[in-house]
């Protein structure tokens, strides 16, 4: 288990070197000058050219490349070119934003998505199986950012006034406070990891509030979260429904599923006990691969909901030409995907021993 | 053999990374942001009893070969400062009561910052209405009174929030259900909305501003007069106005808007929509009506671009309706701007928001050859604009104006469309909203819970204004710090730090009086000093003080410029 | 000998009695109707504006009690003065159009790549740099590694297909791969190499026609996906360029119009749902009567 873990790891270097080159050049392909975007209007070529200096954008290439890996191993990402802030700092502001926007999501599709995926499974081929799988279907057929609208519609406007009402837009009421936990705990010399995860922790409406026993921030915050989640999660819903159905169709047309129904144990144990185990493995691996779709749906849900997570900054950076927050961000998402597909290798080989002597 | 060199490679890279990851500690990252309120003054502000001599500082230009207008500004003593200036500056006063960027801060909060936007966001210093209580970012920004401002008129509600949402139809939402007391850019579409609801109020505003079709005389065939001057005939302005502007919004029948005066010529109008006329001039000229032309704009709603994609696929139709084939490029801020003043496009949108009531404000910037956008400036529109800026004769300078849009209709260096009105809308219970061409008097409204929570279109970007050139940015500017002058609901300059400012009769020398007893935020008093280094800071490269944002501090190159003192050459 | 049915002929049958992929067949069906005849079909044009229409009109379809004297707009009027109807008729053919050509570059050349890859043919090394290379593409969540391709390339169509089809292309690698490995080993394969056929013509006669039924479903559902992608990226101004009638590009354009002109958010975005829906439930349904195992199982 061990060796196989240490290989996995072994082969993330390769990738996460490659991930930077790409994001490196990618960026530095682009037409357009991330000058006049902070100058809007009134920008002219003298104050452009004094931009470039002071922001390093003057040197050869090679040279920026390996200035850059160095830093990034350094934990120093840069700053953004539109407000001069460090990107760690952006990332701790908006990657707990998004987690917890992906966090409900997930659990959004996984718990329904389970339980429609078994229920088809378990009446196949009747009229619940038919709907049910078509309605997963239309899940996964709708743009998301269409639902995301036409929730809003539904939820803000349609029902505004009741007490069934969502807010439409926002992280969090306009009243709430978001105080960072070193305020709350009086801490003053955080600095470097310390400092970050404090940050990471503080802006994370939900942790924060758990943290400092503000349940009304919680309550506050997973209400604005309740329609992107639903916008974002209903696509891996129905992907996990399909799933989960076709994993335990699958299982329960085994041989010893037959065996063990011959010897007479109910059917229901039969799939507690033995179907739904074995079906267990391949829909960890499809809820650990929806990683993506969430951080794709994030960033079009982000954009309708106004939600300052890590998608919507990361499409402001791109058409804005900040090269830095392009790369620091994108690094950071691949990080996550990386270790997201280590993980859920790990726990497919932790329940199918067959995968570790690969 | 391949696997040990492979694991041996990975090993040592694993190695160099773990090593240099545990030697120099990472750079310092700070927790969240959360402006700790200023500490408060609670002594009552009073020169200090023991007389230390006033030491006024200066901020001087050797000569007047720099390339700008502002020569001097000195701290003659405590409350007088004195700017000194090349050319004739009539304006001036416009000017310094008009953007955020001459906001006057405090000379030693600026020597501690270094004038840096990231130490500015932190903790702001100001001697506004409001300070900040926390800035959540991404979300909102809270204010609360200012215990130490000095107006006359303290704020009449206890809590102001700034908040922002890039989508119109979330924002009107919000207002709908009562979360916020009003939003801004209302939309044309959504004012039926607004105005059959009993429960909200409309609140326009009137503030000069063009939509223009630029047009790039270096590419032919618009390079010929003919071919621009039937250009101009093709658009039905009015149809325009009609369907994608608020009411209140107007045609542009001469190149500036109706309310900058002197500069507006009465009753004058210079092309009238002809389609047919125009397709016989373009026939005559041998226009290509083959070739495919590109129409480049940006997607971002501006009070004089309310509804961009709309108005740019509208104009396209109505071009076709003559044969022309015109391409539509959307394309996003960033590789726009810099495009269109290199001059790389051919046929563009663009539009200008008066920052202050003057026709330098709108002629020098765009006809004078300034940028490369729509290619060769005309001399005799130029040596007009000129002679009439340094003019501070309002009858002699309506003569060159009246002049110059003569030329204008006959040179057709853009093709301006409309003057657009934009919309703000409140709660009903929301009570005293006036909104002025420049600004909105949020510090004066009152809500009955004393919370007023305003939904814009964008976060500020930073709240050091003086290197800021968006109106996000200056809306919150503006409720922390204090100019010598400001706007407030009106088109005239209204004393707000200076007690006055009088200019000698050629207006070369500007003497302005402080008022007295103002302090700070941190409870620092405000004297002439303090003057001096704000406007040093922005104008003199050389200065300690000039961290800023991006470092650019536009707005002190465009209004007092062209160039500032000690400006790297490109 | 006893006459036995074409197993093409049996696939079709099973299908044709699959009810959801009956359903995504005929609204496939529709989709193509509204394609190869939409000059018939819409009875305005998409692009040229409407002169006397009134902006933003809600739909009226006398049918439904509409005035007869009013003219008929089945779907109503865009913010262009544009009839909304014959928007979506005209853009099923477009959508159409993308769906099929994307999906058919990335499978060419990720299938070549797979093959390549799975195949040994040039050697061991080979097959991992290419899967490697697929992984770190794949590491990215799609739409934002369309976004920032087509950030470098450019607005417009073309680069945001080229993008999406950039994005694709791991995934038919994959497939291509995975049965050229499991074939590979197989006995009738191995013969034929005994036999001395070369490694090109084994992989061309035996390889990759068993690659076949997986490529098809993936490539319907590959379809479905694509149509998404591009919608998105319209949406976002990065795909289509005004005046084109594509769904996504008109979802984008009206977005603000939800509250109060829903209708003009609401077509567009059914047309892009069916339309993906159709394509992933014919792909579904192809994938349950060509997977072996599901029929005999449960």
């Amino acid at each position: 288990m061990i060796q196989f873990l240490i290989r996995r790891l072994i082969l993330v270097l390769p990738v996460l070197l490659g991930i930077l080159l790409v994001t490196f050049t990618i960026t530095r392909l682009v037409p357009g000058d991330p000058c006049y975007v902070m100058l809007g209007e009134h920008a002219t070529q003298a104050s452009c050219n004094e931009f470039k200096a002071r922001f390093g954008l003057d040197k050869s290439i090679p040279e920026q490349f390996v200035r850059y890996v160095f830093n990034i191993m350094h934990g120093d990402f840069g700053n953004s070119l539109k407000d001069r802030r460090p990107i760690t700092l952006i990332i701790s502001e908006r990657l707990p934003m998004t987690i917890e926007l992906a966090f409900l999501a997930m659990l959004f599709a996984s718990i329904f998505g389970v339980i429609l995926g078994v229920v088809s499974a378990l009446n196949r081929n009747s009229a619940t199986d038919t709907f049910t799988m078509l309605f997963a279907n239309m899940g996964v057929s709708m743009p998301v950012f269409w639902l995301g609208l036409l929730l809003a519609y539904f939820f803000a406007l349609v029902l505004k006034g009741t007490p069934f009402a969502l807010p439409p837009s926002g992280r969090l009421s306009a009243t709430m406070s978001l105080v960072p936990l070193t305020k709350v705990w009086g801490i003053t010399d955080a600095t470097g990891l310390k400092a970050f995860l404090l940050a990471m922790l503080s802006n994370s409406a939900i942790m924060n509030g758990l943290l400092t026993h503000n349940f009304a921030l919680v309550g506050d915050a997973v209400k604005h979260l309740i329609l992107p989640a639903v916008a974002v999660g209903t696509i891996s819903l129905a992907i996990v429904a399909r799933t989960t159905r076709s994993a335990l169709l699958e299982v329960l047309g085994q041989d010893y599923i037959r065996t063990a129904r011959a010897k007479g144990l109910p059917y229901a144990l039969v799939v507690r006990k033995h179907a739904l185990r074995n079906a267990l493995i391949p829909i960890v691996t499809i809820i650990g691969i929806q990683t993506g779709a969430l951080l794709s749906g994030a960033v079009l849900t982000e954009t309708i909901f106004s939600l300052p997570g890590v998608g919507s900054r990361m499409v402001e950076a791109i058409l804005g030409r900040d090269y830095p927050v392009v790369q620091g961000f994108s690094v950071v998402i691949a990080l996550i995907f990386v270790f997201t597909n280590l993980i859920v290798d790990a726990s497919y080989a932790y329940l199918d021993p067959r995968v570790r002597v690969k | 053999m391949k696997r040990i060199l492979f694991v041996g490679l990975t090993a040592v890279l694993l190695a160099s990374f773990v090593l240099s990851a545990c030697g120099t500690p990472a750079t310092e990252v700070p927790a969240t942001e959360a402006p700790t309120s200023a500490p408060v003054a609670t002594v009552a502000p009073t020169e200090a009893p023991t007389a230390v001599p006033f030491v006024g500082e200066k901020m001087q230009a050797p000569d007047c070969n720099f390339g700008g207008n502002l020569k001097a500004v000195e701290a003659v003593d405590q409350s007088t400062v004195k700017f000194t200036f090349c050319a004739p500056e009539p304006a001036f006063i416009a000017k310094v009561g008009s953007v955020e960027a001459f906001n006057i801060y405090d000379s030693d909060y600026l020597k501690e910052t270094g004038g840096d936007a990231t130490k500015i966001n932190e903790n702001p210093v100001g001697t506004g209405p409001y300070i900040v209580k926390e800035w959540v970012r991404g979300d909102h920004i809270t204010f609360v009174p200012n215990p130490t401002y000095f107006g006359t008129n303290k704020p009449a509600n206890s809590t102001f929030i700034l908040k922002w949402n890039k989508e119109a139809a979330a924002r009107l939402l919000d207002l709908q259900a009562g979360n916020v007391s009003g939003i801004a850019e209302v939309t044309a579409d959504d004012l039926p909305t607004i105005e059959a609801d009993p429960n909200l109020q409309l609140a326009p505003r009137k503030i000069n501003n063009f939509l223009y079709l630029g047009i790039n005389n270096t590419y032919p065939p618009f390079d010929n007069e003919k071919v621009r001057q039937a250009f101009a005939m093709l658009i039905d302005k009015q149809k325009i106005v009609d369907d994608f502007y608020a009411p209140g919004s107007v045609p542009a029948t001469q190149f500036v808007p109706p309310g900058v005066k002197p500069g507006y010529t009465d009753g004058y109008v210079d092309t009238t929509y002809d389609v047919a006329k125009a397709v016989e001039m373009l026939k005559a000229e041998n226009f290509d009506f083959n070739k495919e032309y590109t129409l480049s704009y940006a997607e971002r709603t501006r009070p004089y671009f309310p509804q961009p994609t709309k108005i740019a696929q509208a104009v396209q139709a109505q071009l076709a309706e003559a044969g022309i084939k015109v391409k539509l490029s959307m394309e996003e801020w960033a590789t726009y701007l810099p495009a269109t003043r290199n001059g790389d496009k051919e046929l563009f949108f663009l539009g200008w928001s008066e920052d202050y009531p003057d026709a330098t404000n709108w002629y020098d910037v765009f006809l004078t050859g300034s940028s490369k956008a729509f290619g060769n400036a005309f001399p005799d529109i130029v040596e007009r604009i000129q002679k009439a800026a340094q003019s501070g004769d309002p009858v002699e300078r309506q003569k060159l104006y009246d002049e110059v849009n003569k030329l204008y209709a006959q040179h057709v260096p853009t093709i301006v469309i409309a003057h657009g009105t934009v919309n703000q809308a409140y709660l009903a219970s929301v009570q005293n909203v006036k909104i002025g061409p420049y600004n909105e008097n949020f510090d004066l409204m009152s809500t009955s819970d004393g919370t007023l929570i305003f939904s814009q279109d964008g976060e500020p970007v930073s709240l050091q204004c003086a290197d800021e050139t968006d109106g996000n940015s200056f809306r919150a500017c503006n409720l922390l710090f204090s100019k010598l002058y400001k706007f407030t609901t009106t088109s005239i300059a209204e004393p707000d730090l200076a007690e006055q400012c009088v200019g000698n009769t050629d207006a070369t020398e500007w003497t302005c009086t402080l008022k007295k007893g103002v302090v700070f935020s941190n409870g620092a008093t405000l004297d002439a000093n303090d003057v001096v280094a704000s406007f040093s800071a922005g104008y003199d490269y050389n200065s300690p003080l000039r961290k800023g944002n991006s470092g650019a501090y536009q707005y002190f190159k465009d209004l007092f410029g062209p160039k500032v003192l000690n400006q790297p050459a490109e | 000998m006893p006459q036995r049915d074409n197993p093409y002929v049996i696939m079709v049958r099973r299908l044709f009695h699959h009810r959801s992929a009956l359903l995504g067949m005929f609204l496939l069906g529709i989709l193509l109707l509204c394609a190869i005849f939409a000059e018939q079909i819409a009875p305005y044009d998409p692009i040229v504006p409407l002169k006397d229409a009134k902006r933003r009109a809600t739909p009226c379809i006398h049918l439904l009690g509409c005035p007869a004297d009013k003219p008929q707009h089945l779907m109503g009027i865009d913010g262009n003065s544009r009839d909304l109807f014959s928007r979506i008729v005209f853009g099923a053919r477009l959508s159409l159009q993308i769906g099929v050509a994307t999906v058919t570059v990335a499978i060419v050349i990720g299938g070549l790549l797979g093959a390549i890859a799975g195949s040994g043919f040039i050697g061991g090394w080979v097959d991992d740099v290419i899967m490697r290379s697929l992984d770190v593409l794949m590491a990215f969540p799609s739409l934002l590694l369309a976004i920032a391709i087509v950030a470098v390339l450019g607005p417009g169509l073309i680069n945001a297909l080229l993008a999406i089809a950039i994005v694709e292309i791991p995934i038919f690698a994959r497939v291509v791969r995975a049965s050229v490995v499991s074939v590979r080993e197989m006995d009738y394969v191995m013969a034929s190499k005994a036999l001395g056929a070369s490694d090109l013509r084994v992989l061309f006669n035996r390889i990759l026609p068993n690659s076949v039924s997986p490529l098809i479903v993936q490539g319907s559902l590959g379809i479905a996906s694509v149509i998404l992608s591009a919608a998105a990226l319209s949406f976002l101004g990065l795909g289509a360029e005004f005046p084109t009638p594509e769904w996504g590009l008109m979802l984008g354009e009206e977005r603000n119009s939800i509250f109060n002109a829903p209708f003009l958010v609401f077509f567009p975005g059914i047309a892009i749902m069916l339309t993906v829906l159709s394509f992933n439930l014919i792909g579904d349904g192809l994938r349950d009567v060509l997977d072996p195992r599901l029929v005999h199982g449960g």
